[in-house]
């Protein structure tokens, strides 16, 4: 019928490395003007005071620029129906503006639970990276797939 | 300022309320995440929801800003947060809703080598009808009111 990945394509140890997302200042100031107003996020000026030493990416719009890249790279293609939340996420290094990053994921595990809406759920862990191939930000994603046969 | 001593185990708080527009929904949506049930309302309703629906993402960017409000509005001495142990978004976030948010702390323990502590706590966003949308449980860093010895 189609050839989407749905539930059971997915394989475990499945990796995936994807995305281009260049960081601008005005794009961080603009995100967090609106959701995430501190000082280190907003003010170029007051950030260099900062413990960060200088304008740094609210750690959601981060995640913000994550979910782009999966909407661009791994939606496609993919059977996914959004996803049920997240596990361990950690902000491990300052985004800043100039900062090219990339994702690399890998499918961590699958949840053989009863079915929701003929979908299952798919633990996906993900590094965001940065032009050095520092990880930025990790985190497991529990993706909802639906089934091939629900 | 409120510095890490003076965050206590147990201690609730509330974090204002926010309504979703139609219009806000879709331009997150356009801009991170989108997928058609949080861009297209008339594509939306052949979906699993019904329906437009915020992205998840786009719900934690908001219980991120009430934080902000909180964090300015208390004067917390918050330096950030270094994650997120678990998010979960339990129901869908429809245009119209009126969310409001409630955090517990959950446990609070000093930094060995900085300036800090850290205080884990739990963030629920809750809809007008009471029903948990969003719930979290986070990281955040404190200055210390003494620097540790």
């Amino acid at each position: 019928m189609s050839d989407l990945i749905y539930f059971e394509d997915v394989l475990i140890g499945q990796t995936h490395r994807f995305g281009h997302y260049k960081v601008t200042a005005e794009e961080i100031v603009e995100f967090a003007r609106e959701f995430d107003p501190q000082p280190f996020h907003v003010d170029a000026e007051a950030a260099k005071q900062s413990m960060f030493g200088g304008l740094i990416a609210s750690g959601w719009h981060t995640g913000a620029m994550f979910i782009r890249m999966i909407n661009d790279h791994a939606i496609p293609g993919s059977a996914t129906t959004g996803a049920i939340g997240f596990d361990g996420l950690k902000w491990l290094k300052p985004v800043r503006p100039g900062d090219v990053l990339s994702v690399e994921s890998r499918v961590k595990e699958k949840v053989d639970a009863p079915s929701r809406h003929g979908t299952g759920i798919v633990k996906i862990e993900s590094r965001v990276l940065n032009q050095q191939d520092d990880a930025v930000m990790t985190l497991t994603s529990l993706v909802l797939y639906r089934r091939r046969n629900p | 300022m409120k510095y890490f001593e003076d965050v206590q185990t147990g201690e609730a708080d509330t974090l204002g309320s926010h309504v979703f527009t139609e219009a806000e929904i879709i331009a997150f949506a356009k801009k991170y995440d989108p997928q058609p049930f949080h861009t297209d309302p008339e594509a939306a309703k052949t979906t699993i929801f019904g329906g437009l629906i915020a992205s998840g993402w786009h719900t934690c960017a908001i219980m991120m800003r009430m934080t902000a409000d909180t964090i300015r509005r208390n004067h917390l001495a918050t330096t950030g947060s270094p994650g997120v142990d678990s998010c979960r978004w339990l129901r869908p976030v429809r245009p119209g809703d009126t969310l409001t948010g409630r955090s517990v702390v959950l446990e609070t323990w000093p930094s060995r080598t900085r300036p800090f502590g850290f205080v884990r706590s739990r963030i629920e966003l809750l809809n007008q009808r009471g029903e948990i949308v969003l719930s979290l449980i986070g990281l955040s860093m404190y200055q210390r009111r003494e620097r540790p010895a």
